[in-house]
């Protein structure tokens, strides 16, 4: 007698665990309410807020976006009102979220970011905390951190030991080797890594003579960078053993799978969901079928698999002997 | 999903009627009961683009009545290009309504409502309501050409007092249709306006020069529409009623706040903006 049994989507990214796969991009998603009356929260895995950082932020003047082809730039420049309001006013309201909660961290120095960190892992309806050191969008700062590893394994080393919470560092692609600095992160205490951030770009309005974007540069994001994102992960798997959550351009559930095979445990949706806020269940529908169809058991039995030579042990758990 | 009081979801709707008042100018109607019947004026909604495009498209709900809503738009990009090739019978995916939409309930008994190009498709159901409720409406329409004044009978059969300017003359007052409203022998006591942002700053003008209050529903580029992405602010007053959560200035600090135009937006106040 054959038991049909839904295949499972859980997974485990350090000491989080989530009950489905999918987790929602940092400043694509506000704090998951936006999107309550248009997506069954009890159907992602999680949501990543938008980063936080130690003083209140004003964000970048407009225009802010500017739509490309297959994708967008973005340049919000961290527009939030600082840690001590957000702890005061806002942090309170996501106890009642159906999924995961995961802060996000943005700073200008190692202490901005152990600070925000501490205060903000501290909070029970914080379930995770991403480190944003590669927000390509302010001045001269943000992204200087994933583009050094010294600095990226300082940063780390400083959020690490403020606490005990699964800490999940977001890696830029705009550097010459991102599995070095993957490395550093891993090395200084990252439990996993989020690969990758925004891609560096420029729009130019060819009438005005002036750059489209009111802070000059942007962030592209969608499918447009995809290719960029399947590689990054691909390489930052070979080279840890911590869990990736790959993101970057993903639409369909074969881009979904897309990043699985490449190595990563589980993924984050951003800019899809502008275009149409069920992406994220039509995702999980297409993973259960497709693994269905293949009898497979677990969504993490597919982790890896186009990786050749893949060094992440964790992936393997359970697949070993 | 829970049924929401505000029917605010994703509607998957048929296209029941299309006609283009002019060339490049489209008007869709859905079947859409939710959406018809929580829309409130001013509200937009977000299309789900054609396969292969990143970004829907953010567009003012044009009429709400029984099961039915349309959206209005004119054809500028590949985009409303692809929406503008939908035929009846086709299939719309639709979120929405979303934002606050302009604010009538304390409307005096005489209102102006100011309208340039395709922002003639965000305040046909203002004028409706207000009609409704007994106020004298009069409508400042100002378009390109006469061709371009889409719909105009519409209004003036619904009890609208119009009054029009067009760029080339070809249709009433020849000029900017601000310059109409500056010379109104009986200015109104309320302005709703919805057109491009030039317009809307001389609304803001006049509407400061003749000391009557003005709410502006602004248009910016959106991705998200629904306040995720923080993409579409502008800079309005720590004070105002629709500042979003953010701490009161520190000593030096500045007087203003980016509110989200999608979802503190779209609509105004002309004063409390710092654009």
């Amino acid at each position: 007698m054959v038991t049909r049994m839904q295949p499972d989507l859980s997974v485990r990214i350090g000491k989080l665990d989530l009950a489905y796969p999918t987790l929602m991009g940092s400043g694509c998603y506000g704090s998951g309410a936006e999107f309550e009356p248009f997506v069954d929260l009890a159907r992602i895995g999680g949501v990543v807020l938008k980063s936080v950082t130690r003083a209140p932020r004003l964000g970048n003047p407009t225009p802010r976006l500017v739509h490309t082809p297959a994708g967008m730039l973005n340049a919000i420049g961290l527009q939030n009102p600082g840690i001590a309001w957000y702890l005061a006013h806002d942090v309170a309201k996501f106890a009642s979220r159906p999924c995961k909660v995961i802060g996000s961290v943005a700073g200008f120095s190692v202490d901005d970011y152990a600070v925000v960190c501490e205060q903000l892992a501290a909070r029970d309806e914080i379930h995770a905390i991403e480190l944003n050191i590669s927000c390509p969008n302010v001045a001269s700062e943000g992204e200087t951190f994933a583009c050094d590893p010294r600095l990226t394994a300082r940063v780390v080393r400083a959020a690490r030991a403020t606490t005990g919470k699964t800490l999940i560092v977001k890696l830029s692609p705009n550097v010459t080797d991102i599995a070095a600095i993957a490395r550093e992160a891993e090395a200084a205490g990252a439990d996993a890594l989020a690969v990758v951030n925004t891609v560096r770009g420029m729009a130019i309005d060819v009438d005005a003579w002036h750059p489209r974007l009111g802070n000059v540069t942007g962030g592209l994001s969608g499918p447009a960078i995809r290719p960029i994102a399947v590689l990054a992960v691909y390489e930052v798997a070979r080279a840890v053993k911590i869990p990736i959550v790959g993101q970057g351009g993903i639409e369909t559930v074969t881009d979904a799978l897309e990043f699985f095979l490449a190595g990563a445990s589980a993924i984050s949706i951003g800019t899809a969901n502008f275009t149409d806020p069920r992406v994220p269940e039509t995702i999980v529908d297409g993973l259960s079928e497709y693994l269905a169809r293949r009898k497979l058991a677990s969504i993490r039995d597919i982790v890896g698999r186009a990786n050749l030579g893949f060094a992440n042990a964790y992936q393997f758990e359970g697949d070993e002997g | 999903m829970p049924t929401l009081s505000t029917g605010e979801r994703v509607h998957v709707t048929k296209i029941v009627d299309r006609r283009t008042p002019a060339a490049d100018v489209v008007v869709l109607g859905v079947r859409a009961p939710q959406l018809a019947r929580f829309a409130k004026p001013g509200q937009f909604v977000m299309v789900v683009p054609p396969a292969g495009e990143v970004a829907s498209v953010a567009l003012g709900i044009y009429e709400a009545q029984g099961d039915r809503m349309s959206v209005l738009f004119f054809v500028s990009g590949k985009r409303t290009t692809e929406l503008a090739r939908l035929q009846e019978g086709d299939e719309l995916t639709i979120t929405g309504p979303l934002g606050n939409g302009f604010f009538l309930d304390d409307a005096p008994s005489e209102v102006g409502i100011v309208a340039g190009g395709v922002g003639v498709a965000s305040v046909l159901t203002s004028a409706q309501e207000l009609l409704k409720n007994g106020c004298r409406v009069q409508l400042y329409y100002g378009a390109r050409t006469q061709e371009r004044l889409v719909d105009m009978d519409l209004f003036a059969r619904a009890g609208c007092e119009v009054h029009a300017a067009t760029d080339d003359g070809s249709f009433g007052y020849r000029g900017v249709v601000t310059d109409l409203l500056a010379r109104a022998a009986r200015p109104p006591r309320l302005l709703l306006a919805c057109g491009p942002s030039p317009m809307l700053r001389a609304v803001a003008r006049v509407a400061a020069e003749i000391d009557i209050p003005a709410q502006l529903s602004l248009e910016e580029t959106f991705a998200c529409g629904v306040g995720g992405c923080w993409g579409c602010v502008v800079p309005i007053v720590r004070t105002s009623a629709q500042a979003p959560s953010f701490p009161p200035a520190v000593l030096g600090g500045s007087d203003v706040v980016n509110a989200r135009v999608c979802k503190e937006g779209p609509v105004f106040w002309a004063h409390e903006l710092r654009w």
